[in-house]
């Protein structure tokens, strides 16, 4: 899994690309925590490069969304596809996490789920 | 001859006295000259056994291992490459370090020395430095050999140590293994008019997927497969801790009702995420015997599949939340009409997901398709060939997730479903 970290404004959005499973948990995690040290006050994961998500990798998500807003802001999906938003969809992750189809959308912090 | 009086100077071992002295065999049968070797190499500061002939060198190098053998050629009996061949055709000793000595060291004594097994050559008439010279080369590589040995016994004993406890763990695995697979059901009658097959196949020794099929009360057969996150011990405890949960008796308690909404809802309160983000999905459903009817409810459970002979075909799912996502929320049962001939299929995900060699997922649609394939098939003979299916798909034997099929079908009463011939 490759992971690249854009700051916008008070956003970070990690570009994810290839699997994110339980194999490479830990690398996410970390990314993870550095955005959140770094003071970021919305996360957006952006999905779009991710082909393979397994449940290792759903319940660190949500264990995310559980976390996530007590110690900053929120964090949010962008752009799942194919497989993995069929797994999000199953889940019913929308529920706890915003999904969104485009960036201009996440980055204005728009609650508002991403259709379909 | 005598050594010069200035032998502390050259004392290869002065100052050293924390290392044992290297012992040296010296096995020759001309007393004299042994004699004088043999001081030559006390004087060097090295303990000296001696041996008269090549027999009584060989006995002593089994008795004593020295660290270095120094061998004349010329000897009654065994003579000295003698010596060296028996010493190398021993698995024992064959790593010994062994110097053949000779009164003329022509090249071809000395090729065939080598070739007979020596490890070098010393002749009788050397100098104090070259005797001096060459035994503390053999020394250094017989240390290093003796290191060698020392390091792949070490290694052998970790390895025999590391081989105990693999074979402890593994006994340990099975045992707990079978301890989880005696908690699902027997294949069979579950109640009268019902018939039911699963296969199971986790995907290491223990698995997170159980399931289980039993009375729920006097009318009603409570059905159920859950998928612990993760793989290996800790999803397979943490699985039969929650079909402990799931008992008749615990559910009568602890819910108060069998309905599975608030069953899941319950255990969607009780059995959050843990530390690590790991989670159950769930599937229940309650078969009403006299109706036969079953309502259901999913905690982000791929669910089940009612084949239906003559009705519609249909997944008992929907979009759900996994237990523990949000504590807060509660789960609605739904329900569904069963006919005579109808089979319920509980499965998990591990089944559909199963990767072709080129990544293509099997999916639920090719399933489903297998599944109705065999509608004129025993159950047992559609579970098990579905489960073939599937590991063609896969193209092999090991799934690299938990695979679960279990059938429920409602006889009819001519009974169990006939196969097609």
């Amino acid at each position: 899994m490759q992971i690249t970290e854009r700051r916008i404004g008070q956003s970070i959005i990690l570009d994810l690309t290839g699997e994110l499973s339980y194999a490479n948990r830990t690398t996410f995690k970390a990314a993870v925590e550095r955005s959140k040290h770094s003071g970021c006050r919305h996360l957006i994961l952006n999905m779009q490069g991710v082909r393979f998500l397994d449940s290792s990798a759903l319940g660190t998500l949500a264990l995310l969304a559980q976390s996530f807003p007590a110690t900053q802001g929120m964090v949010s999906l962008l752009n799942p596809q194919s497989y993995v938003k069929e797994i999000i969809t199953l889940a019913n992750l929308h529920q706890i996490l915003p999904v969104y189809t485009s960036e201009q959308d996440a980055l204005a912090g728009s609650r508002l789920p991403a259709a379909g | 001859m005598a050594e010069p009086a200035h032998r502390i100077e050259d004392e290869p071992l002065a100052g050293k006295a924390a290392k044992p002295t290297p012992v040296i065999l010296l096995v020759d049968d001309d007393e004299m000259t042994r004699i004088s070797m043999a001081g030559r190499l006390k004087r060097l500061g090295y303990r000296v056994i001696e041996a008269g002939d090549g027999v009584a060198g060989l006995a002593a190098v089994r008795a004593q291992r020295p660290d270095l053998v120094i061998l004349d050629w010329m000897m009654p009996g065994l003579d000295g490459p003698s010596v060296c061949e028996a010493i190398r055709a021993d698995g024992e000793l064959r790593s010994s370090q062994v110097v053949l000595m000779t009164a003329h060291d022509q090249p071809g004594q000395i090729a065939e020395g080598l070739s007979r097994g020596a490890d070098d050559f010393l002749s009788k008439a050397a100098s104090k430095q070259e005797v001096l010279a060459r035994v503390q080369a053999s020394l250094r590589s017989s240390a290093l050999v003796r290191e060698i040995e020392r390091t792949r016994d070490d290694l052998d004993r970790s390895h025999r140590l590391l081989s105990a406890k693999q074979a402890e763990l593994e006994s340990e695995l099975q045992s707990a293994a079978e301890f989880v697979r005696a908690q699902l059901p027997l294949p069979g009658m579950p109640a009268p008019g019902i018939g039911m097959q699963w296969a199971y196949q986790p995907s290491l020794a223990l698995g997170g997927d159980l399931f289980q099929v039993g009375a729920w009360g006097s009318e009603t057969l409570g059905l159920y497969i859950l998928d612990a996150s993760g793989h290996g011990v800790a999803a397979a405890l943490r699985a039969v801790a929650l079909m402990s949960f799931l008992r008749e008796e615990n559910l009568a308690k602890a819910v108060g009702s069998f309905d599975p909404g608030a069953i899941i809802t319950e255990a969607n309160r009780r059995f959050p995420l843990t530390q690590d983000g790991e989670y159950f999905t769930l599937w229940v459903g309650r078969l009403h015997l006299p109706s036969q009817t079953v309502s259901y409810a999913a905690a982000g459970h791929c669910g089940a599949f009612l084949h239906s002979l003559q009705g519609a075909s249909q997944w008992l799912s929907s979009a759900s939340l996994p237990l523990g996502f949000d504590p807060t929320i509660t789960f609605d049962s739904a329900t569904a009409q069963l006919r005579p001939r109808d089979r319920l299929y509980l499965l998990s995900d591990g089944i559909y997901e199963a990767p072709s060699p080129t990544g293509e997922l099997w999916g639920r649609e090719r399933l489903q398709a297998t599944l109705e394939s065999h509608r004129n098939h025993t159950l047992a003979h559609s579970i098990g060939d579905t489960m073939t299916t599937a590991r063609q798909w896969l193209g092999g034997d090991i799934f690299p997730d938990d695979v679960a099929l279990l059938g429920v079908e409602v006889l009819d009463s001519s009974g169990p479903a006939k196969e097609k011939s």
